[in-house]
C-alpha cells in the first residue's frame, strides 16, 4: 500500500474517532436480564442500542426499543429472563469501519439507517469491536464540516471572482499599453510636420517682416522730399538682395499650403484623442444607445497602428439601429479580433468586415485571410490563457474577454476557420435589450 | 558649388512637403512616397544625404537603407520615424547602418544640423568611395588586431576565443576598470560589449570609444532590450551592430569579420571614419562619467609614457 493512502486513512481515522463512544461491550452468553440491568446504569444512559461482542468480533446490538417491546409482553421477563442475549440481538447491526472519511461512513449510514431511530450504529477497525456511534453526533459533525466547506467554497468563489477582474485588468492593461504605443505613433506623423511648419512659419515670418520693414522705409522715403537719390538708391539695393535672398512670393506660396498641411494634421491629432477618449472609457458606468458601425469605425482608428501598411480592411455596414449596449466594451471586442487578425496575416492581409440586421438581432463579421487555427486549436482559443503566441505578444486572455463580455450582452460568438485559407468570427448581439440583459450590463459594469 | 542632394521618403505627403521647406534653400531636394523610386534615384543621381522613414506599406525604412548601402555606399543614412520599437531599431544598427536614428515629432534645427553634417561627411566620402576599396586595403600590411570583450560573463569571450584563436589578442575586461585599463593600454579594433555589468550601465564607455580611436568598432551583445536607450547609443556611440545574448557562433563570426574589415578599411581610408561621428553626449550623468573616464585614461596613458 502507498504511503499516500495510509496518509489518508490516519486523517479519516481522526474524524472518525472523534464519533467512537468506547462503551463496554457485552458478551453473548450474558443473560437477558442482567442486560435489562445494564440499561439502567447510568453510564449508559445515552446508548439506544449496546453492542454484544466476542472475541473482539461484532455480533450484534440489542436495544432499548427491543426490551421495552419485549417486557411489555405479559411473563416476559419470567420467560426470558435467564436465557442468553445472544438469542435476542440484532444480528445485523449497522457497522461502521473506522477508516473511511466522514462523508462516506454518514453515506452508509443514511442509507442503512431504520426508522424510527431504535440503535446505535457500531465503529469497528479492521473488523474489532471499537466502539458504539451515535447517529446524532454523526449528523453534527458532517453539519460543522458542510459549513466549513460552505465557507471554503465562498472563499474559493470570492478568490475566483478577483483573480478574474484582476485578469481582465491585466488583458486591459495590455491592451491598451499596445494601444498607446500605437496611437502615440499615430500622433507623432502629424505632430512632425505640424511642429515643423510652424517653426518654418515663425522663420519665414521674421524675413518678410524685415522685408517689410525695407519697403515701408523706402516708400516713406520715397515721399521725403528731402532724401537723397544715394538713400533711395541704397535702400533699393538692399531690397533688392533681401528679394535675393528670399523669394517671398513663392515662399509665402508654398507656406500657405503647409499652413494646409497643419490645420489637416491638428484635425487629425483631434480625431485621434477623441477616438483615444471614447474609448478608454472602459470603466465609464456606461451603457447607451449606440450604433454598433460606430463602435466598429472607433476600434479600426485605434487599431490602425496594428493593421496600417500590411492590411486592407473592406467595411462593409449596413444600416443598423441604434442599440443599448456598452459601447467601450464591444469597443474592446472589435480591437480584440482586429488584433488576433492582424497578427494572423503577413503581407497582402484582407480584413473584411461586415455588419447586418435581422428581425431581433445585430450581426458582426470579422474575416481575415491569414493563416487560420488548428482545429485541435478551435475548442480552446476562448479558454483563458490560450495563446499560440510568444511571451510578451499574446496574453491568451483577448477572445475570453471577448466572450464573455458578448455573453453579458445576451449575445453569442462563434469562430470558422480553415487553416492557410482565413478565419471569421461571428457575432450576433440581440437588439430587444430587455431588463434582464440591462441589468446584465451594470452587472459588467461593475466586474471589468 | 553645387547644393548638396537630399532624397527624402514618408508615406505620408505632408512630412515630406513640410521637410522640403526646412531644406529648400540649401539642398536640392528631391522626395517621394514610393521607396523603389528612391531606389532608382539613388542609382541614377548623387545623393549626399537620405532620410527616411520607418514604417511604410511598400518597405520598412531599414530594408531601403540597407539597399541604399549596396547601391550608394557614399550616401550618408538618417532614419526619422515617429515609432520607437525594438525591431526597427534594431534593423537600423544591423541592416541600415544608420548615421541617426531622429524621432518624430522633431526639432527644425536638430534635423537640419544632422543633414548638414552628413552632408559634409558624405562630400567627402564621394571621392574616397569612387577608387576601388578591396584593392587599396589588399595593399596595406596590418598589425594584429586587437579585439576587447567587456562583459562580467566569460561566455562570449570563449567564443570570440573560438572564433579568432589567435589571428587576434583578445582580451577580457569583466568590470569598468579593466576595460579602462585596457582600453589604455593599446588602441582596439574590436569592441564587443554587454550594455549591464551587473547592475553598472556601462553605455557611457560605449559612448566613450569613438573618442579614444574614432576607427574603433563596436558589437554590443546583449540581452537588454530598451529601444530609447538603443536610439542613443546609435546616436551617440555609432555602435556597428546590436546582437541578442546568448549570440549564436556563426552570428559573432559573421560579424565580427566584418567589423574587423571595416576596422582595416577605416585605418586605410581615414576619411570615412566621419561616417560614424557621434552626436554630443545626451544624458548629464553620463556625460561626466565619460569625461572622467578619458581623464583616466589620459592620466594612465601619460605613467605608461614617461
Ligand atoms: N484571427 C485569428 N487567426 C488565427 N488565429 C487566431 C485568430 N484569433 C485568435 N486566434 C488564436 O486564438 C488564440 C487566442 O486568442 P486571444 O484570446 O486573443 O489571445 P492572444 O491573442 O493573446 O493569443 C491566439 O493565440 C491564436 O492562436
Ligand atoms: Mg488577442
Amino acid at each position: 500500500m502507498g504511503q499516500d493512502s495510509t496518509g489518508d486513512k490516519e486523517v479519516f481515522a481522526r474524524e472518525m474517532l472523534a464519533l467512537v463512544n468506547p462503551i463496554e461491550s457485552i458478551a453473548p452468553d450474558r443473560t437477558v436480564a442482567e442486560v435489562a440491568e445494564l440499561f439502567l446504569n447510568p453510564d449508559y444512559a445515552k446508548v439506544l442500542s449496546l453492542p454484544v461482542v466476542e472475541n473482539g468480533l461484532p455480533l450484534g446490538v440489542i436495544s432499548r426499543y427491543r426490551f421495552m417491546d419485549m417486557y411489555l409482553k405479559q411473563f416476559a421477563r419470567e420467560l426470558h429472563g435467564k436465557r442468553a442475549i445472544r438469542h435476542y440481538i440484532n444480528e445485523k447491526p449497522l457497522l461502521v469501519e473506522l477508516d473511511q472519511p466522514l462523508a462516506e461512513a454518514a453515506l452508509h449510514v443514511a442509507e442503512h439507517m431504520q426508522f424510527p431511530l431504535t440503535e446505535d450504529f457500531v465503529i469497528t477497525r479492521h473488523g474489532k469491536y471499537l466502539g458504539v456511534g451515535f447517529v446524532m453526533d454523526l449528523l453534527k459533525a458532517m453539519e460543522v464540516r458542510m459549513r466549513a466547506n460552505t465557507e471554503e467554497l465562498n472563499g474559493a468563489y470570492s478568490r475566483l471572482k478577483s483573480s478574474q477582474l484582476a485578469l481582465v485588468q491585466s488583458e486591459k492593461m495590455a491592451s491598451l499599453g499596445q494601444m498607446v504605443a500605437g496611437v502615440a505613433h499615430e500622433i507623432n506623423t502629424p505632430l512632425g510636420y505640424v511642429q515643423n511648419n510652424v517653426a518654418i512659419g515663425q522663420e519665414l515670418f521674421v524675413q518678410v517682416r524685415e522685408m517689410i520693414a525695407g519697403y515701408e522705409a523706402l516708400v516713406d522715403n520715397l515721399l521725403n522730399e528731402q532724401a537723397t537719390d544715394e538713400q533711395i538708391s541704397g535702400q533699393m539695393a538692399q531690397i533688392a538682395r533681401m528679394r535675393g535672398e528670399l523669394n517671398a512670393h513663392e515662399m509665402l506660396g508654398e507656406m500657405q499650403g503647409l499652413m494646409a498641411d497643419s490645420l489637416y494634421g491638428i484635425g487629425q491629432i483631434s480625431e485621434l484623442v477623441l477616438n483615444l477618449k471614447n474609448f478608454s472609457r472602459m470603466d465609464a458606468a456606461a451603457t447607451e444607445a449606440v450604433n454598433l458601425n460606430s463602435c466598429i469605425e472607433s476600434a479600426l482608428n485605434i487599431g490602425r497602428n496594428v493593421l496600417k501598411n500590411k492590411v486592407e480592411v473592406i467595411k462593409e455596414l449596413g444600416d443598423l439601429p441604434r442599440m443599448t449596449c456598452s459601447p467601450s466594451h464591444l469597443n474592446q471586442v472589435f480591437l480584440n479580433l482586429f488584433t488576433n487578425a492582424a497578427q494572423a496575416m503577413g503581407e497582402n492581409g484582407q480584413l473584411r468586415i461586415r455588419t447586418w440586421q435581422d428581425k431581433d438581432s445585430i450581426h458582426v463579421s470579422v474575416t481575415d485571410n491569414g493563416k487560420g487555427i488548428l482545429p485541435e486549436h478551435l475548442t480552446h482559443i476562448f479558454d483563458p490563457f490560450f495563446t499560440t503566441k510568444p511571451v510578451g505578444e499574446g496574453t491568451g486572455l483577448g477572445l475570453a474577454i471577448s466572450h464573455q463580455i458578448i455573453l453579458q450582452h445576451g449575445g453569442e460568438i462563434r469562430v470558422e476557420s480553415s487553416v492557410g485559407a482565413g478565419t471569421t468570427f461571428y457575432i450576433r448581439l440581440p437588439l430587444a435589450v430587455g431588463e434582464s440583459s440591462h441589468t446584465d450590463s451594470t452587472v459588467l459594469t461593475e466586474q471589468f | 558649388m553645387s547644393k548638396p542632394t537630399i532624397l527624402l521618403i514618408d508615406d505620408e505627403e505632408r512630412i515630406l512637403r513640410s521637410l522640403r521647406m526646412l531644406f529648400l534653400s540649401n539642398y536640392n531636394v528631391r522626395m517621394t512616397t514610393d521607396p523603389h523610386e528612391a531606389i532608382r534615384i539613388l542609382k541614377t543621381e548623387k545623393v549626399h544625404v537620405i532620410v527616411s522613414d520607418q514604417r511604410m506599406p511598400v518597405m520598412q525604412g531599414s530594408e531601403l537603407l540597407r539597399i541604399a548601402r549596396d547601391t550608394s555606399p557614399a550616401t550618408m543614412r538618417i532614419l526619422l520615424t515617429g515609432y520607437s520599437d525594438l525591431d526597427a531599431s534594431i534593423a537600423s544598427v544591423n541592416e541600415g547602418e544608420v548615421f541617426r536614428y531622429l524621432l518624430k515629432p522633431w526639432l527644425a534645427d536638430d534635423v537640419k544640423s544632422a543633414v548638414a553634417e552628413a552632408a559634409a561627411i558624405a562630400e567627402a566620402s564621394f571621392s574616397v568611395h569612387s577608387v576601388d576599396l578591396k584593392s587599396v586595403q589588399a595593399g596595406v600590411e596590418h598589425k594584429k588586431p586587437r579585439v576587447l570583450i567587456i562583459d562580467s560573463e566569460e561566455a562570449t569571450s570563449i567564443t570570440v576565443r573560438e572564433i579568432l584563436g589567435v589571428r587576434c589578442e583578445i582580451v577580457w575586461a569583466y568590470n569598468a576598470q579593466m576595460a579602462m585599463e585596457e582600453l589604455a593600454k593599446q588602441d582596439v579594433s574590436v569592441v564587443v560589449s554587454d550594455l549591464m555589468l551587473g547592475e553598472t550601465n556601462v553605455a557611457y564607455i560605449l559612448k566613450t570609444i569613438k573618442q579614444l580611436n574614432p576607427q574603433t568598432q563596436c558589437i554590443v551583445v546583449t540581452s537588454f532590450n530598451d529601444t530609447s536607450r538603443l536610439i542613443e547609443l546609435i546616436n551617440q556611440a555609432q555602435i556597428s551592430r546590436y546582437l541578442p545574448k546568448p549570440v549564436g557562433k556563426n552570428l559573432l563570426a559573421r560579424n565580427l569579420e566584418s567589423m574587423l574589415e571595416r576596422f582595416n578599411l577605416l585605418r586605410s581610408q581615414p576619411a570615412l571614419q566621419n561616417r560614424q561621428a557621434v552626436a554630443p553626449i545626451s544624458d548629464d550623468h553620463e556625460k561626466m562619467q565619460s569625461g572622467n573616464f578619458l581623464g583616466m585614461i589620459g592620466r594612465l596613458r601619460a605613467r605608461v609614457a614617461a
